[in-house]
């Protein structure tokens, strides 16, 4: 029934497209009515929504590259997806894209324990492949807070990064190998079985993180790593957020390199001992610490130690150490849902993804306090203390009129006091859509301008994912190009 | 307009010509600030000049097939430490600064940059970047792109453009860092390096561990084993018995396992592999200042100067998946005494980069060059030439074939230098 119906909606419309996506994965695996794409209006950034002009689940790279070619053949505009938990926009269809969603390319290909490497589908989720492989003592390192659901395919386009990258590094500095469909349907393989450094410009540098404005990557070799032999977590709070950020500095001038450190002040405290996951942190605190060590067990009581030492020199309140994997993965649980927690405390909420040299930690935190008082909004700060990345959550109410775009100007006002501080506007989140003009802050026209000439090399028609990342070049240039 | 009006004349050289490494020019220029880059460059392309780079000069031997060009661009004048936050862990720097200077500099904060590239006292971090070098502790610590967070690159039409940033985490934008890291020098002269660091480590031990020459086969399982177990090894470095026996005086096939970390760990792991071993194979330990100063022979392993015989000299760079390794080095240890050229070879297990110093008459050379690279091609993996004098360059791919997206890089060379000034020939595929 519901086949026929679609049918004669097309046929109504007339529209070849939608018979011609038909032909290449098959009619159950194409959307094209309004209705069930609502979903695809927009990803985990919720703010800007457009509908797609279809929606595709190839089910191989065959159909990958076939559904490319035809889109570049008919001029029509694309984008691929994964899971949607993207926070910026990046998989939102601006230009009533054709979307290939990945989703159902979610196998794992291959582990080879011997060459410490995995083969993942785009659509694999991240933390399945942690999963699969940790009865033999395996894991994937980058673990965004979303990685339950998000998919790998997803991470390399955005460079996920995840609490634990202070000491293990991004999504780039485990990828070994990509197959991708190019924007005129050709397909590329780089670092083949995952033999490093292949001879050339690193591609697979340039396309891990370039938000899927390169190409549509369709296979992943990732590097796989030994479990450690130990991990201890330390949990400790503050009076003041200064001793926190002070005890930040000091654990790393001390020469430990935790795996983990990561702050959450006391609108982010009261945020997540209100959602799924509470675990009975004071209310009355400033700030909390949650610091992890990892490595070899006999190393791990003395690091542990220093720690507690570097926060009772800092006025630290209370301090303790997990007594258990179950205590630990508490902790843990409540600190990865912390985002979706500020949905208890309020109607709506904004993340913002500012980076800065730690050691301006305690001033961009009090401009952050400044930006809350002069916007009327409560700002929550849940952030990977450990490598300066801030994630000021901004909460709001978009039924009251005109607080929506007060909660972005906000937003935007943060990103600035992370740029003016020496840092940047996004460490893991993604320029997308919504960080487009705060590109201005660390980039010159010039700059932008000699990014948007490496799209060209690999996406000279721009037809897919147009309009992320860039901002049009300012009037500046063009008068320049004029000039010439 | 001429060169002179440039720079100062004192900072322009006429160079002697046919250095037997070619990549030299007919004037060495010695820019000191990143201003004089950039004009240096916007001259040549305007005037249509060819400009080759330089920093310490260990690389010279690596790519390209001219003897000279018209400007050999020195940045050894362009040296120093711009900015170090010790509590931020970063450290910015001149290109030409020599790696060794930098480490010196940051071990008074108990701070390193965690790389182990050839050469250290010579080589410059420019160079160092420019060609993505590495060492055996490449196992943890990876190769230069997983350490530089920011640059300041000057096209060759004299733009400055800046890359990353100066925090350890960014995603704006394309990370553009990574398409300079590895570029040799052909898209753009890099005039800043913002690089992230480690603490020291608090203790350092070397092992070495191999079996009799009969029963070197049991070194595959060992290591396995070893890969599988949760000990953290900084290095685990296959070496062919030439090389051991020339470093270590052991002449079997020998694994050197480095462990750094707090003095607790590292006396665990070192214990661990007493105690897991199998009793048949050999052990030697070697305390802190005995590891650095193998560390050290280790990095003037391969050649950087022309030879002052009749023997020529060349060394290679292999990728393969990791524990093909294996092969490579046994490939080395056949060609050691087939081949009528000396054959020292060391790899990664854990990583699968492995690098062959050869020595010998010409003919031999290149037949052991060629040998290698067959080998590395049938497991999957390829060869690139790092080091060969300029003759010998001219009868041999130093890249190896093409790859299939060649169309890409050839693409990102034309939009950074159309024009094709800046150190033409040195890459892949005569980019």
């Amino acid at each position: 029934m519901q086949l026929m119906r679609r049918k004669k909606k097309v046929s109504a419309n007339q529209d070849h497209h939608i018979e011609a996506f038909f032909k290449i994965v098959g009619e159950k695996e194409v959307l094209f009515e309004d209705v069930d794409m609502l979903s695809y209006n927009c990803d985990g950034f919720t703010i800007h929504q457009h509908s797609p002009k279809a929606v595709v689940f190839p089910k191989n790279t065959r159909e990958v590259a076939a559904l490319v070619k035809y889109c570049a053949q008919n001029d029509l505009p694309f984008l691929a997806r994964g899971a949607g938990t993207g926070l910026s926009g990046g998989a939102t269809p601006l230009n009533n894209e054709v979307i290939i969603s990945l989703v159902k390319m979610k196998g794992l290909l291959s582990v080879d324990y011997e060459n410490r490497k995995a083969v993942v589908q785009p659509g694999y989720v991240n933390l399945h492949l942690t999963n699969s492989i940790s009865s033999k003592g395996y894991y994937y390192a980058p673990d965004p807070s979303s990685q339950y659901v998000c998919t790998i395919g997803g991470n390399v386009a955005e460079n996920a990064g995840g609490a634990h990258c202070l000491k293990y590094g991004v999504t780039t500095n485990h990828i070994l190998g990509l197959e991708v469909v190019m924007p005129n349907g050709d397909i590329i393989s780089i670092g083949e079985d995952g033999v490093p450094d292949s001879p050339g410009y690193d591609l697979l540098g340039l396309l891990t993180g370039s938000e899927g404005t390169l190409g549509v990557v369709t296979e992943i070799t990732v590097r796989i790593l030994k479990n450690p032999e130990m991990k201890q977590t330390v949990l400790a709070y503050f009076d003041q957020v200064e001793d926190g950020s002070r005890a930040v500095s000091d654990i790393i001038s001390a020469g430990i390199v935790p795996a983990a450190l990561e702050m959450m002040d006391q609108t982010a405290i009261e945020g997540v001992e209100e959602g799924s996951f509470p675990v009975g942190h004071p209310r009355d605190i400033a700030a909390l610490l949650l610091i992890e060590v990892d490595g070899i067990a006999a190393g791990i009581d003395e690091q542990i130690e220093e720690i507690l030492a570097v926060c009772r020199n800092n006025h630290v309140k209370e301090v303790k150490v997990a007594e258990d994997d179950a205590e630990r993965g508490r902790w843990w649980a409540n600190r990865k849902t912390g985002f979706g927690a500020m949905g208890a405390i309020s109607p709506d909420y904004l993340v913002q993804d500012g980076v800065i040299p730690r050691s301006r930690l305690p001033e961009v935190l009090e401009q952050i306090n400044e930006i809350s008082r002069k916007y009327e909004l409560r700002i929550a700060n849940i952030f990977h203390a450990g490598d300066g990345n801030l994630h000021p959550l901004i909460l709001f109410d978009s039924r009251n009129p005109g607080e929506t775009q007060k909660a972005v100007d906000a937003g935007s006002a943060c990103l600035k006091a992370c740029s003016d501080a020496g840092g940047s506007i996004t460490g893991e989140h993604g320029v997308g859509i919504e960080k487009i003009e705060e590109m201005r802050f660390i980039f010159s026209d010039e700059e932008i301008e000699a990014q948007t000439r490496i799209r060209e090399v690999f996406n000279p028609g721009n037809l897919l994912n147009q309009g992320k990342l860039f901002p049009m070049p300012g009037r500046c240039l063009e008068v320049k190009k004029a000039v010439q | 307009m001429e060169l002179e009006e440039v720079v100062s004349p004192q900072q322009i050289m006429k160079t002697a010509q046919g250095h037997a490494l070619g990549n030299g020019g007919e004037h060495t220029v010695y820019p000191e600030t990143e201003d004089e880059i950039a004009r240096i460059l916007t001259y040549a392309s305007e005037n249509g000049k060819s400009v080759s780079i330089i920093g310490g000069g260990t690389k010279r031997g690596f790519g390209g097939t001219k003897d000279s060009d018209d400007i050999l661009l020195s940045l050894e004048k362009f040296a120093g430490v711009i900015e170090h936050v010790p509590g931020d862990m970063t450290v910015t720097v001149k290109p030409g600064t020599v790696m060794k200077d930098i480490q010196e500099f940051l071990a008074g904060h108990n701070q390193m940059i965690s790389l182990d590239p050839e050469w250290p006292e010579y080589a410059t971090i420019g160079g160092i970047v420019a060609s993505n070098s590495s060492g055996p502790k490449r196992l943890k610590y990876g190769s230069a792109r997983d350490h530089v967070i920011g640059m300041r690159v000057v096209y060759p039409d004299g733009r400055i453009t800046r890359t990353g940033g100066k925090v350890v985490k960014n995603v704006a934008g394309y990370d553009m860092n990574k398409l300079f890291v590895g570029s040799m020098g052909t898209l753009g002269v890099i005039s800043e390096i913002t690089l992230k660091l480690r603490p020291l480590p608090k203790q350092e031990k070397l092992v070495l561990l191999s079996f009799s020459k009969e029963n070197w086969e049991k070194l595959r399982p060992f290591t396995v084993s070893f890969l599988d177990s949760t000990i953290e090894p900084v290095s685990l470095e296959l070496m062919n018995p030439a090389l051991s026996k020339k470093l270590a005086d052991i002449e079997s096939y020998t694994l050197a396992v480095a462990f750094e970390d707090v003095e607790s760990a590292v006396a665990f792991q070192e214990n661990w592999l007493v105690e897991n071993k199998p009793s048949e194979m050999n052990m030697t330990v070697m305390e802190k200042e005995e590891a650095v100063s193998f560390w050290k022979r280790f990095t003037e392993l391969s050649p950087k100067d022309p030879s002052s015989s009749s023997d020529i000299r060349a060394s290679v760079k292999t990728g393969s998946k990791n524990m093909d390794v294996f092969h490579l080095m046994v490939e080395a240890d056949r060609l050691h005494h087939e081949s009528g050229a000396a054959v020292y070879g060391h790899g990664g297990l854990g990583h699968g980069v492995a690098k062959m110093y050869i020595e010998g008459p010409e003919d031999k050379v290149i037949t052991a060059v060629k040998s290698i690279r067959a080998k590395a091609e049938e497991l999957g993996g390829y060869a690139v030439i790092t080091h060969l004098p300029l003759a010998v360059r001219r009868q041999i791919s130093v890249w190896g074939n093409q790859p299939s997206y060649f169309f890409l890089l050839s693409g990102i060379k034309k939009q950074a230098d159309p024009e094709k000034i800046l150190n033409t020939g040195r890459f892949v595929g005569g980019i």
